[in-house]
């Protein structure tokens, strides 16, 4: 037996604004599903990629409490410990508020032996690329304490454009020079983020260019680390180094507290509340309104059509062909209205990201998601289909065509 | 008896309504031999349509016996009877129920997706079944943009494309004018005398009775008239 479906998209045309109307529905619904779940996945991608060897230690007061920095050769002396870095954030602008990045202050030999497998050093003073980059990077960065590697994000955005061997003035928001003046950078090196959780717009410079700043009166600001990564050596047993390092300055002018690299990730989405839960929460709830609604016109379809189940029936159709049509077309609906969802998500991904900047790095429609909308919509269509076609299955052909709409 | 095309023995059928059983046949015997065209006609209630959906296999008698071309209609499953019906019988309703979402042409061609033939063979099949009712030059447009007359004309031809032995009409004239009723009854007769099909019709009207070979006459389930009518007769109304 062949299967109508000349009469399935016949019903679909001749329905045009109740029918186009549940497909810009189901759009909307499955783009910001997309959007949602992209989002969670953003935000659990970056606590995923985080190192299992490596550890943050803070102030166990709080983030914003810095550590000193006599505590970082003691970090080092702990068993298992490989290596440590300070990491400082510095927050400034580039010539106006708009134009912000992040900035940290760091060791940077530490810091590149540290993200070997992180970050990449793509090019370096005199236009050095290659396995050479690194090297040079690291040179120069010897040479001149102003020196700053910016991720290629910052250079290639028409905002900033900056090159190798610009110097980059930013105005401070946290720590003010005497002169009331800009710090100046000089730029010795691009990173490419070999990790989706490194963002590609970051600029990493050195922390002693900073404290010698605060030493000598220059700037104002007090003589610290911000926080400490460290790395374990391999096989190192990870939760012990970190309780023996806040051992160590239990008693010290700042208590510490060890976290993994992970942890710390966690701790600015959970910062935000249960993000996840919240934003899976309105994406179940996204979905189940929009499932009422397909029902709500495969429903309204299939009153319409008992008497039609009955000229089928009449004609020699089984009653299942009833309830299949009725399937099919919500399958088509689904379909079409979650692929324009898809279609939408796939084409505003990059503006998104773009306006999701730092806040959530790894925004992305991912063939996964692209997936599972498919999925979505396909179950959704079936699901509403079948709630409208199965009541065909239980009419005689006489009872059918007596019922009048 | 048994040697008869059509053939209803004993058959009881009965309905409940509003907790009251509807006693609509009761041991009702019926014999009719191929390529007739018979006519019922009755009160409503006395049992036409019913009568109808039993030879159709569009409903099931609670005892008795019901075969059409040999085939024991009452007691196949549900599931065999639309298979049964798309080979062996062609309906035409009083309200041409037509798909009104299909052109002419796709109505006609709707009963054709039950048979083994290709596509090309279907639509030269529904082009065939247009032709002889005259609605070739209509088949692209919808019921909506036919007249009464014209959509039942394509409810004839759907009914005649897969080429059925019996043709089912249920008041097939009783939504259409006098002319258009005559065309269509003018059809009937035309598909029972030029192409042999058994034509079983249930009418109100006295002059389409007149048309039919034959005319029985119900009343409360009870067959109160049999009678041929003579081609004169025919010819004359």
């Amino acid at each position: 037996m062949r299967f109508p479906f000349r009469l399935a998209l016949r019903h679909l045309l001749d329905k045009k604004i109740r029918n186009g109307l549940t497909v810009a529905a189901i759009s909307v619904a499955v783009f910001l599903l997309c959007f949602l779940i992209a989002i969670v996945q953003g935000l659990e991608a970056s606590v995923r990629s985080a190192s299992a060897t490596r550890l943050v230690t803070q102030s166990a007061v709080s983030l914003f409490v810095s550590l000193p920095i006599s505590y970082q050769h003691k970090i080092d002396s702990v068993d298992g410990v490989y290596l440590s870095t300070k990491f400082r954030w510095f927050g400034a602008y580039y010539q106006d508020q708009e134009n912000f990045f992040a900035q940290f202050a760091v060791d940077p030999n530490r810091f590149l032996d540290m993200y070997t497998k992180d970050i990449e050093i793509i090019e370096g003073p005199g236009g050095i690329t290659g396995p050479d980059a690194r090297a040079a990077v690291q040179k120069a960065f010897d040479s001149d304490r102003r020196a700053a590697i910016i991720g290629t994000g910052l250079r290639d955005d028409e905002r900033y454009g900056f090159r190798i061997g610009d110097t980059v003035p930013l105005i401070p928001l946290l720590y003010p020079r005497a002169d009331g003046g800009a710090w100046d950078f000089v730029i010795v090196g691009y990173y490419r983020p070999l990790k989706d959780r490194i963002p590609d717009t970051t600029m990493y410079f050195r922390a002693d260019y900073l404290n010698e700043a605060f030493e000598s009166g220059e700037a104002y600001g007090d003589i610290a680390a911000g926080v400490y990564y460290v790395n374990t050596l391999e096989n190192a047993p990870v939760e012990q180094v970190a309780q023996e390092i806040d051992e160590m300055f239990a008693n010290g002018p700042q208590r510490t507290k060890t976290i993994t690299e992970a942890a710390f990730a966690s701790f600015f989405i959970s910062a935000m509340g249960n993000l996840p839960l919240f934003l899976g929460t309105i994406g179940g709830a996204v979905l189940f309104s929009i499932f009422f609604s397909v029902v709500n016109t495969m429903m309204i379809s299939g009153r319409q059509r008992i008497q039609e189940a009955g000229i089928l029936q009449a004609l020699g159709f089984r009653p299942i062909t009833s309830t299949m049509l009725l399937i099919y077309e919500g399958l088509l609906i689904s379909l079409i209205g979650g692929g324009c969802g898809i279609v939408l998500a796939v084409t505003t991904e990059r503006p998104i990201m773009q306006m999701l900047g730092q806040s959530i790095r790894n925004y992305q429609i991912t063939p996964d998601l692209v997936l599972l909308a498919v999925a979505i919509s396909s179950i959704l269509g079936i699901v509403a289909g079948l709630a409208a076609g199965l009541p065909f299955l239980r009419y005689r052909p006489t009872e059918a065509l007596r019922s009048f709409e | 008896m048994t040697d008869a095309f059509i053939v209803l023995e004993k058959v009881c059928k009965s309905y409940s309504r509003g907790g009251e059983t509807l006693h609509v046949l009761d041991e009702f015997n019926l014999s009719i031999p191929e390529s007739d065209f018979v006519a019922l006609m009755g009160p409503s209630g006395s049992g036409k349509t019913t009568i109808l959906n039993l030879v159709g296999g569009l409903d099931s008698c609670d005892s008795g016996l019901v075969r059409v071309a040999g085939a024991p209609v009452s007691t196949m499953s549900r599931r065999e009877l639309p298979a049964w019906r798309s080979r062996h019988v062609g309906f035409v309703f009083q309200s041409f129920n037509l798909l009104p979402v299909l052109t002419a042409h796709e109505n006609v061609m709707l009963p054709l997706q039950l048979t083994p033939l290709s596509g090309p063979e279907r639509r030269k099949q529904a082009d065939f079944a247009l032709d002889i009712v005259g609605l070739s030059d209509r088949a692209s447009h919808r019921p909506a943009q036919l007249s009464g007359g014209e959509e039942q004309r394509v409810a004839i031809a759907r009914a005649i494309a897969t080429d059925p032995d019996v043709i089912i009409a249920d008041e097939p004239t009783g939504d259409l004018d006098r002319n258009s009723a005559d065309g269509v009854l003018e059809i009937l007769s035309r598909l029972n005398s030029e192409l042999g099909k058994t034509v079983l019709m249930v009418t109100h009207d006295p002059l389409a009775a007149s048309k039919a070979q034959r005319l029985l006459e119900l009343d409360k389930g009870v067959l109160i008239e049999d009678r041929q009518i003579e081609d004169q007769q025919r010819e004359g109304a």
